[in-house]
């Protein structure tokens, strides 16, 4: 739609849509405009020149932005067939000056959004939706096309004019809108009366166009710009970070079946429209859907193209079309080809992502329409700090060669490149993958090997991650920070979070670290999880001299956090019995050595634990696993207790084995102590207690009493075996003992058997009963 | 069947009878150019079930538009259409719809069933007649596949995988070759060729037995549509309280339906039909259909119960009572299901049905 006013030509487009795109290129070529403004970030004005490098699109314009309050990245990409790289590339040939005349990215005005050239359409929508019902098409997209892209290019001006201004016309522009189109009228005003009697042409989003009609028409009422007449490019406030580069893009990411917040889906078929026509571009694709098919072994035959074709020509009539537009390619291949249920509706008929599990053919056929492109740079475009100091970073590491790399943690320089491989790790650089190394903070592993590789995504994933910070020690901070608040109260991932922390190098880096984990952990719900952090983190803060991070102000804070919240958890724990939880005694078993070993320099709160522990193990309401448990915390930390009165107190088949598996799990040491000073300990009374225990108890009380000797590493159990060989006053070998030749649950079925066929035999009188005597 | 002495008494019409004014309108204002042996224009057909404003055509089906364009296509071309979906997504409507649309005549259908036998879809025999005169025209009984063949007219197949196989498979060379040998028969009756019109819509629902138990050669000779539940909340509502208000009118209830008390039935409807609540909290859902259909048979109940109990629109009580007969069936899961979904979900909701719903939880049985 153009729109002329004085001499300024206005052009509303909908962005990446090759018809507006044709229509831009049109018009400048016939008016030779001296000026062309652009809807673009005016911040990047004085750099069009890179922009126009000779880069092979799609490429993007990456903005961030970084304050006290508000972390922003959007892009602004573009591609063969946007109206405004049309607008730029011609404008550029016929000798116009070019601007950009939108606000900046990280101007409030865009802070929910992410993609510049997304559709504005959530503004619209009711309009659209109205119109969608009486064309009787299923969403924006598809009227689009009807509309615009396969329809004449005869009377398109108008139809675009008479599209956007009904679109307009019925919704209500926010204050974001109302700013930015203040803004760029101010240009566009600017413009005209510095071109005089020359042309000057605006291409802008069709939603904004009718306003900036409007506005451009009014005097200046803005603050009078001093001399020149434009007006001045906003700068961020102090304090805040940001900038923005060029980025190469890719049609996945521009799709929006795919990508967050996109423009028109199916860029590959825009871009076969663009260069050669709806015909060519639904020939090209079908072969390329069926090729894709056929790869994957699914059957299309010869009979299903010929209906594919008929149905896609019999849509386009049907539809009112002279040439096949994308739905009526799309709907014709789906009709044809998918001879079952689907389970989901097919996903060009909403808007949104594609949801997972969709037809094996739907699926190709998105993916050939989306296309796989991927743009490149000019070799001289510049690049934000963060990628030279990476490629100094590496260079003076020796890590600029793909390949295999094998570093020792040990040494200086190989914890050095460690954690530069992991910084960048961290940071989502593409071909930097571990092979091995230590998986956690336990394992006495001494060394890593990476595998370096070096392909097309690195670039953009690495200007991207400038964003983060302009030392990749910062960035790879700012990133953890990132990640620890998404992680939120999750436990696990917050650990994995600390660890990563620990490899980088960055943990006592950046303090807001700390303050969101500890957040997090305030807010955990998983006693599991929370005791796997604990273990994790503690045995870092106490061992850890490889990766220096012993001691650490962070890890102590996180311990402190994970006690208090595992016993405030612990403690509303219900339930009867149930087979022992291994996760929560572990977590326990964690807070005592926490306890135990950091108590004094973390100031942790002893004296409150020991209540805790006191209060479950003496709540009937509580599982046994856990009663145990907390009576061996109270026990390890130094209580007075009575375990002899405690286990007896336990007694009862269902219950016995998963108390002592609580009991274990935390005081094995001192149940063994008592053993050797005084033979009527807790081995003594339990010996009591099993041989006292009926045939039948035994059985249902064997597997969680097995469960819980496990506790025991096999010397200390043969200990026990010795003791219990002692107190029948046998003698022989302890490991003997141990080192039956069947499974003792199976010796225990056996003996369940006998004495089963035993009772029946008796019953039936085919035995004599066995006189007791 | 549709003299106008007895329409008046016929609980429901067919749908070339209920909108016979809409298809008149369309088939005057057609112009655009008919399939060989269809009654309308493809698009007045289209026009027909996605609603046309300017004829005063009312809107008959939600879903997308394009999966009409698609079936309308197919029809017109050498493949059979088969709809298959959910339970309760409007299939045998919207099968209903098109051959009005396209045949102006929706009553050539076969219900198929465990039961159904090859008699009931091609042809069987008048035996007084066979017997005295032998096989003959006049003594042939054609069934609706035979008639809609001979007639040029589009053929519905209700359930048709709920047939046994052999008998789907009898689709087969009446699909690819378009004709049917009476073999009974000599000379030219003995092979009965389909006139341009004839076609046949199926629809199989994904619940039953799937669409995988049908033969790969029948499969092949049609084309697939799913039929999805409506993906929208407003217009499920709108349709709920539509069909419900036209329900109850003829129920002889003097009070429309509420629309607070309609939309707490449609939210529970769609959050236990999809397990998925409307802030996208993960929830169990109900094995048993929780289809638009029911919702409509379910707020139909309640503006029942309201009426002839108490004499008003019906509250979020009766929903509780008419939830256990239709939502939880004989499940015992569901119940549960149903029992935690009121006590946990409407709990959180704002809004005075809402807490009416809770309120009424303990109307579930057991």
């Amino acid at each position: 739609m153009v729109g002329r006013g004085k001499n300024v030509t206005f052009i509303g487009v909908r962005h990446h849509s090759p018809a507006c795109a044709r229509l831009v290129g049109q018009t400048i070529e016939a008016l030779r405009p001296a000026y062309v403004l652009v809807e673009g970030p005016a911040d990047f004005g004085d750099r069009l020149d890179e922009l126009l490098l000779g880069h092979d699109l799609p490429v993007a314009i990456f903005s961030h932005y970084r304050d006290e309050t508000r972390v922003h990245a959007s892009w602004s990409p573009f591609c063969a067939y946007s109206p405004e790289w049309v607008a730029l590339t011609t404008g550029r040939a016929y000798g116009a000056e070019l601007r950009f005349i939108d606000l900046p990215a990280w101007h409030p005005a865009f802070a929910d959004r992410r993609n510049r050239y997304a559709d504005a359409e959530e503004r619209y929508a009711e309009v659209t939706r109205r119109l969608c019902r009486s064309f009787a098409v299923d969403n924006t997209d598809t009227l689009w096309d009807h509309l615009f892209e396969v329809a004449d290019d005869e009377g398109l001006e108008e139809r675009l004019a008479a599209y956007f201004d009904l679109v307009r016309g019925e919704s209500s522009a926010g204050p974001d809108d109302a700013a930015r189109e203040a803004y760029m009228a101010r240009w566009i005003r600017a413009a005209a009366a510095d071109a005089g009697d020359r042309p000057v042409v605006v291409v802008t989003g069709g939603f904004h166009r009718p306003a900036l009609q409007a506005l451009a028409g009014q005097e200046d009422s803005g603050p009078a710009p001093h001399g020149t007449g434009w007006p001045e490019v906003p700068r961020p406030p102090e304090g805040a970070a940001g900038g923005s580069f060029l980025v190469p893009y890719s049609f996945q990411r521009l799709d929006s079946f795919t990508g967050y917040q996109s423009g028109m889906p199916s860029p590959e078929y825009y871009q076969r429209l663009w260069e050669g026509g709806p015909e060519q571009a639904a020939s090209a694709l079908t072969e390329t859907v069926v090729t894709r098919l056929r790869e994957r072994r699914q059957v299309v035959s010869t009979a299903d193209l010929i209906a594919a074709r008929t149905l896609t020509e019999g849509l386009a009539r049907l539809r009112g079309h002279h040439r096949p537009a994308r739905t009526d390619l799309l709907d014709g291949l789906v009709a044809a080809l998918v001879t079952d249920d689907l389970d989901q509706p097919l996903p060009w008929t909403a808007r949104g992502p594609l949801a997972p599990g969709a037809h094996p053919a739907v699926n190709e056929m998105v993916t050939a329409l989306s296309g796989d492109r991927v743009g490149r740079l000019h070799p001289g475009t510049p690049a934000p700090p963060l990628v030279h100091d990476v490629a100094t970073e590496l260079e003076r590491l020796k890590l600029d060669q793909a390949g295999t790399v094998t570093v020792r943690l040990t040494d200086e320089r190989g914890l050095r490149r460690s954690r530069a491989l992991h910084r960048l790790r961290v940071l989502r650089i593409p071909g930097v993958e571990r092979e091995s190394g230590p998986a956690t903070a336990a394992e006495p592993v001494l060394e890593e090997r990476w595998t370096l590789s070096f392909g097309d995504h690195r670039l953009p994933a690495l200007i991207e991650a400038g964003a983060y910070g302009a030392t990749l020690g910062d960035a790879a901070a700012a990133a953890l920070d990132e990640r620890a608040t998404e992680a939120g109260s999750a436990a696990g991932r917050l650990a994995t979070v600390l660890f990563d922390a620990a490899l980088c190098g960055c943990v006592d880096v950046s303090g807001r670290i700390a303050e969101t984990i500890a957040a997090g952990i305030a807010g955990a719900v998983d006693v599991g999880d929370l005791g796997r952090v604990l273990s994790t983190v503690l045995g870092l803060w106490r061992h850890d001299e490889l990766l220096g991070t012993a001691r650490s102000t962070l890890f102590g804070t996180v311990i402190e956090g994970c006690v208090t919240r595992v016993l405030w958890l612990v403690e509303g724990i219900r339930g009867g019995p149930a087979p022992a939880d291994l996760t929560r005694l572990h977590a326990l078993a964690a807070t005592r050595d926490a306890l135990l070993h950091a108590a004094a320099p973390l100031g942790l709160d002893r004296e409150a634990a020991l209540a805790v522990a006191g209060r479950i193990s003496a709540n009937a309401a509580a599982p046994p696993d856990l009663r145990g448990a907390a009576f061996g915390l109270g026990w390890s930390l130094g209580t007075v207790v009575d375990p002899v009165r405690a286990v007896r107190g336990a007694a009862g088949p269902h219950t016995l084995g998963d108390w002592l598996a609580g009991l274990f799990a935390l005081a094995r040491d001192e149940v063994l102590a008592v053993e050797s000073s005084d033979g009527a300990g807790v081995l003594g009374v339990l010996d009591e207690m099993i041989v006292a225990l009926a045939e039948d108890d035994f059985l249902v009380a064997l597997p969680a009493l097995r469960q819980a000797f496990e506790f025991f590493p096999p010397r200390e159990r043969e200990i026990i075996a010795g003791r219990l060989l002692d107190r029948r006053g046998l003698r022989g070998s302890a490991r003997a003992l141990l080192r039956t030749a069947a499974d003792p649950l199976m010796i225990a079925k056996a003996k369940a058997l006998e004495a089963n066929v035993e009772r029946l035999l008796v019953a039936e009188g085919l035995v004599p009963r066995r006189d007791p005597a | 069947m549709t003299e106008k002495t007895t329409e008046e008494m016929v609980q429901r019409p067919p749908a070339e009878v209920r909108f016979a004014e809409e298809l008149d309108r369309l088939r005057e204002a057609d112009t655009g150019p008919r399939p060989p042996g269809w009654a309308l224009s493809m698009e007045a057909a289209r026009r027909f079930i996605v609603g046309d404003d300017a004829l005063g055509v009312r809107r008959k089906f939600v879903g997308d538009p394009s999966l009409i364009d698609r079936a309308l296509v197919t029809l017109a071309t050498s493949r059979g259409l088969m709809l298959v979906g959910e339970p309760g997504t409007a299939k045998s409507l919207l099968s209903e719809l098109i051959a009005a649309a396209v045949s102006g005549d929706s009553t050539l259908t076969i219900q198929g069933g465990a039961a159904t036998t090859e008699d009931q879809i091609k042809y069987s025999w008048n035996y007084a007649l066979l017997v005295s005169e032998g096989p003959s025209t006049r003594s042939l009984v054609p069934a609706p596949l035979l008639r809609g063949m001979a007639e040029g007219r589009a053929v519905r197949f209700e359930e048709i995988t709920r047939c046994p196989l052999e008998v789907q498979d009898s689709l087969l060379s009446p699909l690819s070759d378009r004709v049917l040998a009476v073999p009974e028969l000599t000379g030219p009756d003995a092979m009965v060729f389909a006139r341009e019109g004839f076609n046949v819509i199926a629809t199989a629902n994904t619940r039953d037995r799937g669409v995988n138990e049908m033969s790969a050669a029948l499969k092949r000779r049609f084309n697939f549509e799913t039929v999805f539940p409506i993906a929208d909340f407003a217009t499920e509502l709108g349709l709920v309280e539509a069909e419900a208000t036209t329900l109850l009118e003829r129920s002889g209830v003097g009070v429309p339906p509420r629309r607070d008390v309609l939309e707490v039935l449609v939210t529970t409807f769609r959050e236990l039909r999809t397990g998925m609540t409307g802030s996208g909290q993960a929830m169990d859902r109900l094995s048993t259909v929780m289809s638009t259909a029911e919702a409509v048979s379910v707020a139909h109940a309640v503006g029942i119960r309201g009426w002839f109990l108490r004499g008003e629109a019906g509250a979020p009580a009766d929903i509780v009572e008419c939830l256990a007969g239709t939502a939880a069936k004989d499940n015992p899961d569901d119940l549960a299901r149903l029992r935690r979904y009121l006590e946990q979900q409407a709990r959180r909701r704002d809004g005075a049905q809402w807490k009416a719903l809770h309120a009424a939880r303990n109307l579930l049985p057991g």
